[in-house]
């Protein structure tokens, strides 16, 4: 009897010490706060189902720590298992890594049935001819306004500039509850905050670039460009479209413009509908969404495909092998049904959408015209510093706003083109 | 009997260096370790800077901020800056306490120094979050002020013109109690028979502060300065959450503007900055000590 006792304590033992050398923890580090967070939970409860010896855990930091972090990681060989974040932040880690992530083209083709993976959604997951990320997420950005606003003002969702500017003088000359109100919410201090803005317009018109092009010309004095950024630039003065404050305001007083009930135009991410559409938020619904004005008659308005989200393995992944399965995974029905649910965006379209709000099927199953954004970060290695140069002039001529707005442009992009030249391999 | 003494003084020479070496070692590991290597990032070419073989590029790093016009800019509004918030919090400050040390307000003295000393332990963030509000040109309570008594709105942090003064103003709300803590602890110290006998003299109010209270309050001006100088020059905080360093980079100081350089991943160049700055406090905050130290105050 004590025999067959040691001899089973012997087995689980041994049992245990088996299933242990198995078990594995992937670390995924990201920016997506709470909601990714909640979403890699969810993940890991799907994936354990049929890989029961790996955990997935995944740790969210703000934006600029996530880069800081991820470089000194992989630099130093202690990088995590995977990185998500957008396409072009994975770039910036990768040209500071000396191109430690691995190239992922082998390993899509080992995905299975990839065909709702199209051929922008590759090139824009490819750098330097490897395939740096899977695309998991399309990031599209519409133009909200508030459905009762609209209402009150007697418009029919704008469609062109000029409807946009004559929307916005209404709502800033008879504002809704007396408080004083904007035609539109934008934002101006940093950077990308202005330039992401620009780039709204500019694909949403259908434009292919906002400042440069692959070629490394500088695009903002060619006739339809030049036409949409004085717009954008009177915007902010002659016109007041928007609050005097925006030229400090960042994302966050962005969004309390918009929930506050302080502009009646303004841009939808996927991301943000699901919070938006249940009442959980002030905005409590009450917005329509729309593609981008049109700057021109004969222009085609169009939503914006403004990045792709997707997963990234570090060369120096910790479980590499079962990183690049889980980034695999991330492609299934399951997983993206779950990033569907609590992200608001996906790649596949072949997805259960019962249930899903009027407005989170313009995004998960659009049917209007997509312009995707054309990441010259991607081309150009020069190109934050360069946004930052072409921000600063912005900002002077919003602050000082120039009597010629043309000499100004043109002025700019002779300066711009100069900069460029000078940083350009030969 | 010497030779005991000197044994014990040895003895507690040695206790002391060994209660004070884990402290010692936490300044050299958490405090200067991370300088030396903040300094030595400054040197580096920023796309190696963070990998196992960072590439050096001597002074390259200080090259490119010196020839950037924004720093230059940077470096100027910070100086202007310090040099208004210096002043303006070392002469509130002195003001404050001299009215709550005044026996006028004896009775409710305790309550003055606490609404005071309210700011001075808010935190940062919340605080200047309050002021940001305050000072919207649609909603902030300024305005409305401004608007009650048939005043025209101010967009007081979106104008170029106006929102170094604005900030200036919130910095001085936030730190002005620290100062005047100060300043009321040495002013419980002096010595009332100087002022008493000054009086007795025929000396006015005025004569006695400047020949009698603020010699004596002498240290405290100096390490007020010093400190306020110190903490001006280095002030980022505000940049964030008010202004982002705008509008138009009217309040870009340094230690703001190499946060955007670290955040556009060029840490050589934020690294630059920040080295500029440390020697600047330093140069700066030794020569204000220097000069108060050695001025005669009588």
């Amino acid at each position: 009897m004590r025999f067959r006792k040691a001899l089973a304590a012997m087995v689980a033992a041994l049992l245990a010490v088996a299933t242990g050398a198995q078990a594995q923890q992937l670390t995924v580090w990201h920016d997506l706060g709470d909601n990714g967070i909640r979403w890699f939970n969810e993940l890991n409860e799907i994936y354990r189902r049929t890989h029961p010896g790996v955990t997935v855990t995944s740790v969210s930091f703000p934006t600029d720590q996530w880069f800081g972090r991820s470089i000194a990681a992989i630099n130093s060989n202690s990088a995590p298992d995977l990185l998500f974040n957008n396409y072009e932040r994975v770039i910036r880690v990768m040209t500071q890594t000396n191109n430690r992530i691995v190239d992922l083209s082998s390993e899509l083709a080992a995905a299975g049935d990839t065909s709702f993976i199209t051929e922008a959604d590759r090139r824009i997951a490819t750098y330097r001819g490897r395939m740096i990320i899977f695309p998991v997420q399309r990031v599209q950005m519409a133009f909200g306004v508030r459905t009762s606003w609209l209402q009150r003002a007697n418009e029919q969702f704008p469609s062109t500039w000029a409807d946009v500017l004559r929307l916005g003088q209404k709502i800033r000359e008879n504002p809704s509850g007396g408080a004083p109100a904007y035609g539109l919410a934008l934002q101006a201090a940093n950077p990308r905050d202005l330039i992401h803005m620009l780039d709204l317009f500019m694909f949403g018109t259908g434009l292919q670039h906002t400042l440069i092009n692959p070629e490394g010309r500088i695009v903002i004095a060619e006739p339809r460009h030049a036409e949409v950024l004085k717009e954008f630039i009177k915007a902010f003065t002659e016109y007041r479209l928007v609050s005097p404050e925006t030229v400090n305001h960042s994302f966050t007083d962005m969004y309390r413009m918009i929930l506050g009930g302080r502009a009646g135009m303004f841009r939808v991410g996927d991301w943000n509908v699901r919070g938006w559409d249940t009442g959980t938020a002030d905005l409590n619904g009450d917005f329509t969404l729309g593609p981008w004005p049109a700057f021109r008659q004969g222009d085609q308005n169009a939503v914006v495909i403004g990045g792709m989200r997707g997963v990234a393995v570090p060369e120096n992944a910790p479980n590499r092998a079962a990183a690049l399965a889980f980034a695999r995974f991330l492609l299934s029905r399951e997983a993206q049904a779950s990033s569907l649910n609590n992200l608001g965006a996906a790649v596949r379209s072949d997805i259960p959408m019962d249930g899903l709000s009027e407005r989170r099927l313009f995004f998960a199953n659009p049917r209007g015209r997509l312009v995707a954004y054309d990441f010259p970060e991607s081309v150009h290695e020069f190109y934050p510093q360069l946004e930052a140069e072409y921000h600063r002039r912005l900002l002077a001529a919003i602050a000082s706003p120039p009597r010629d707005l043309d000499a100004f442009i043109s002025q700019t992009s002779t300066d711009l083109q100069a900069w460029v030249d000078q940083r350009r391999p030969r | 009997m010497n030779a005991i003494a000197a044994a014990r003084r040895t003895w507690n020479e040695r206790l002391f260096y060994l209660f004070a070496l884990p402290f010692a070692a936490l300044v050299i590991v958490f405090g200067l370790w991370p300088i030396a290597q903040s300094i030595r990032v400054a040197f580096l070419d920023s796309y190696t800077a963070l990998s196992p073989d960072p590439r050096w590029v001597g002074f390259a790093n200080f090259e490119t901020i010196f020839a950037d016009p924004y720093f230059h800019a940077s470096l100027r509004i910070t100086l202007i800056f310090t040099a208004l918030s210096v002043v303006a919090n070392v002469a509130v400050a002195l003001g404050l306490a001299l009215a709550i040390n005044s026996p006028l307000v004896r009775r409710g003295s305790t309550f003055f120094k606490l609404c005071i000393f309210l700011p001075v332990i808010t935190p940062d963030v919340a605080a200047f979050i309050v002021w940001k509000a305050m000072y919207d040109q649609d909603f902030g309570a300024i305005n409305a002020a401004l608007a009650a008594l048939g005043l025209p709105p101010m967009a007081f942090l979106a104008r170029a013109d106006s929102a170094l003064w604005a900030i200036t103003v919130a910095e001085l709300w936030k730190h002005v109690g620290f100062y005047t803590i100060i300043f009321l602890t040495n002013l419980a110290l002096l010595d009332p028979e100087l002022d008493r006998a000054a009086m007795l003299d025929g000396a006015s109010w005025r004569q006695r502060l400047v020949h009698v209270t603020l010699p004596q309050l002498r240290p405290a001006i100096t390490i007020n300065a010093v400190y306020a100088l110190i903490q001006f020059l280095k002030t980022f905080t505000v940049a964030v959450v008010m202004t982002r360093g705008g509008p138009n980079f009217a309040t870009n100081f340094v230690s703001y503007y190499a946060y955007r350089r670290f955040d556009e991943a060029l840490y050589g160049e934020a690294t630059a900055m920040a080295t500029t700055l440390f020697v600047l406090v330093g140069a700066l905050g030794y020569a204000m000590y220097w000069a108060a130290e050695r001025r005669d105050w009588r």
